[in-house]
């Protein structure tokens, strides 16, 4: 056989196996979710279906599988079956480029997929792609609610997008490479990136929340607002394919910040000491990183509420936005002007003061300070209760 | 890599196919989204792996949806139909069809390489970033700010040409602007004219 076609058959095996390790984790990941948020409600959970519960997502996938496959009447039947398609395929797409191990460390095959220059920006351009899934299911359904979500998750996805490709750039700039495996290098030689460029880390956590449509960020299928967005005229193999591609968005999420700014595939040098070659071990590391997040994703769930339209475009407008913006040139200047010790020093300082503003002027604080105000309409009736700021 | 050329050029000219043939005007947005990938690609498939990921990024991603916004926002999805204000507008269109294609014929068959191929490939360094941005920023400084001037006229031009000031009469509040997507309430607001609340409010 000759070398080229081993070469495509290993790489279609390995997309293969992403994409089945990826479905799998997004079936788990549902259960786990569910328990996790049923224990910080002191509730059970899913727990009829097999030992703990764990065959639920079987089952769930054998009924989204069989129930019937609705499509509305007045639904554009090619845009329609297209949006579910374009949501879990750029999903799946994406992951493929993220490196799990140092080169040769599968099997002696390298454990990522396809490895390009551009890494980074080839996987912003791949994620937002996935725009289009839900924008086109939301307006292929032909009826008034899922176009509505529709159009707000594409509004709030197109302002995220700015805050998270800024935010990176001066984590790029350090680095001087787009490529993965060129940030986790750097990594590996001058610590963890979070200690570099810690506002970025937080604009870039809090735009994948965006990006990923998750709590607090979940607009686009508010059900008390819009019922549930987009997803509304979907059903069976086709809802569960958005499904599929939220949870594959999140997980992308999680490894593209453990990668940037916790490592990556590497583990803890000091362990070096104990058991040699072990922080180079394939797969573990990332997975533990990428559990981690994933449980930080659940975790604000649980806790925070939705925001409010206005809420959500003034955070990203006003204040993501400019932050990241400054954070760039800031982090430019300090490049250009200092070198070694002190560079770190300002660096660090950049970091906490980044987040120091960004928690002083969120909304949450603004109401300490911000008197409550009345509307206008309101000026000639008696408050019954004092209105309230954000 | 003749292979990869000749399917993404078919699916380039398929999509800008679809962009002018397709009677909605989504699936017509949609035919050029295919047509600037299947671009993107061509560009990939040269090594210039920057310039791929950012014509998908800028103008798949973004321009693109916000095209389709726009188009959905103000339902614009269905073929418009009734006398064309410009009578004589497809044979216009002919013409300068006609005058473009010849245009990129006498330019495929009379082009040469501003330089030699062996130059220019390692000049542009696998075409990462860095290669493609000291370019930009030394070289072409001059047009490349020019453009960005370009862009930001177009800008101011195009909320100038939107924003009317309404003369407002006594007595009546400031109402909601026409017709507009508010980026602080995400409200969509019907075209609410100055006249139907006036009318509104007197028959109240």
């Amino acid at each position: 056989m000759p070398d080229w076609i081993i070469q495509l058959l290993i790489t279609l095996l390995k997309g293969v196996g992403v994409a089945l390790g990826l479905l799998t984790t997004f079936a788990y990941m549902t259960l786990i979710e569910r328990r996790l948020l049923a224990r910080m409600q002191i509730r059970l959970g899913p727990n009829r279906v097999g030992p703990m519960g764990l065959l639920q997502p079987l089952a769930d996938a054998i009924k989204s599988i069989f129930k019937e496959d609705l499509t509305v009447t007045l639904a554009d039947k090619l845009v329609y079956t297209l949006a579910p398609i374009i949501a879990i395929g750029c999903a799946l797409t994406a992951f493929g480029g993220l490196p799990a191990g140092p080169a040769g460390s599968l099997f002696g095959a390298d454990p990522w997929v396809y490895n390009l220059d551009a890494g980074l920006l080839a996987l912003l351009a791949i994620t937002s792609m996935g725009v289009y899934g839900i924008f086109l299911g939301g307006w292929a359904s032909g009826s008034k609610y899922p176009i509505l979500g529709g159009l707000r998750s594409s509004a709030q996805m197109i302002s995220y997008e700015l805050g998270m490709g800024l935010s990176v750039l001066g984590l790029l700039m350090l680095v001087g490479s787009t490529s993965f495996h060129a940030i986790t290098n750097w990594q590996a030689n001058s610590g963890w990136m979070i200690m570099f460029q810690l506002t970025a880390f937080v604009l870039f956590l809090i735009s994948s929340f965006a990006e990923t449509n998750r709590t607090p960020f979940d607009l686009p299928e508010a059900e008390q607002e819009i019922v549930a967005g987009y997803l509304t005229e979907y059903s069976a193999i086709k809802w569960a394919l958005f499904q599929m591609a939220e949870y594959v968005n999140m997980i992308t999420a999680s490894t593209v910040m453990a990668t940037l700014f916790f490592g990556g595939y590497r583990g803890p040098a000091f362990l070096e000491g104990l058991i040699p070659g072990i922080a180079s071990w394939p797969f573990i590391w990332l997975f533990a990183k990428i559990a981690a997040f994933l449980f930080l994703f659940i975790w604000v769930r649980a806790t925070l509420p939705r925001l409010r339209y206005d809420q959500l475009m003034r955070f990203g407008w006003k204040l993501l936005l400019p932050v990241a913006l400054a954070n760039t040139v800031l982090t430019a200047a300090i490049i250009a002007f200092s070198t070694g010790r002190v560079r770190v020093l300002l660096l660090v300082l950049l970091g906490v003061t980044g987040v120091a503003l960004l928690i002083a002027f969120s909304d949450r604080m603004r109401v300490l300070w911000t008197a409550p105000t009345v509307r206008r309409e309101d000026v000639n009736l008696t408050p019954a209760r004092p209105a309230g700021g954000d | 890599m003749m292979l990869a050329f000749i399917i993404l050029g078919a699916l380039t000219l398929v999509g800008g196919v679809i962009t002018i043939s397709a009677r909605n005007a989504v699936h017509a947005a949609l035919g050029l989204v295919g047509t600037l990938l299947s671009v993107g690609g061509l560009f990939a498939t040269m090594n210039a792996s920057f310039l791929a990921a950012t014509q998908v990024i800028v103008y798949a991603g973004a321009i693109m949806v916000l095209f389709l916004f726009v188009i959905m926002l103000l339902n614009a999805n269905q073929p418009v139909t009734g006398r064309d204000p410009v009578p004589f507008v497809r044979e216009l269109a002919g013409i300068g069809g006609t005058l473009l294609a010849g245009a990129f014929v006498v330019l495929a068959f009379t082009y040469k390489d501003p330089r030699p191929l062996t130059e220019s490939a390692v000049a542009l360094r696998d075409g990462t970033a860095g290669a493609v941005g000291e370019t930009l920023l030394t070289r072409f400084l001059l047009p490349f700010e020019a453009v960005s001037v370009l862009l930001l006229v177009a800008i101011v031009g195009a909320v100038a040409l939107v924003q009317r000031p309404v003369p407002q009469p006594d007595g009546v509040p400031d109402t909601e602007p026409a017709g507009v997507l508010s980026p602080e309430t995400g409200l969509i607001f019907e075209a609410v004219t100055q006249e139907a609340v006036l009318k509104e409010r007197g028959r109240a």
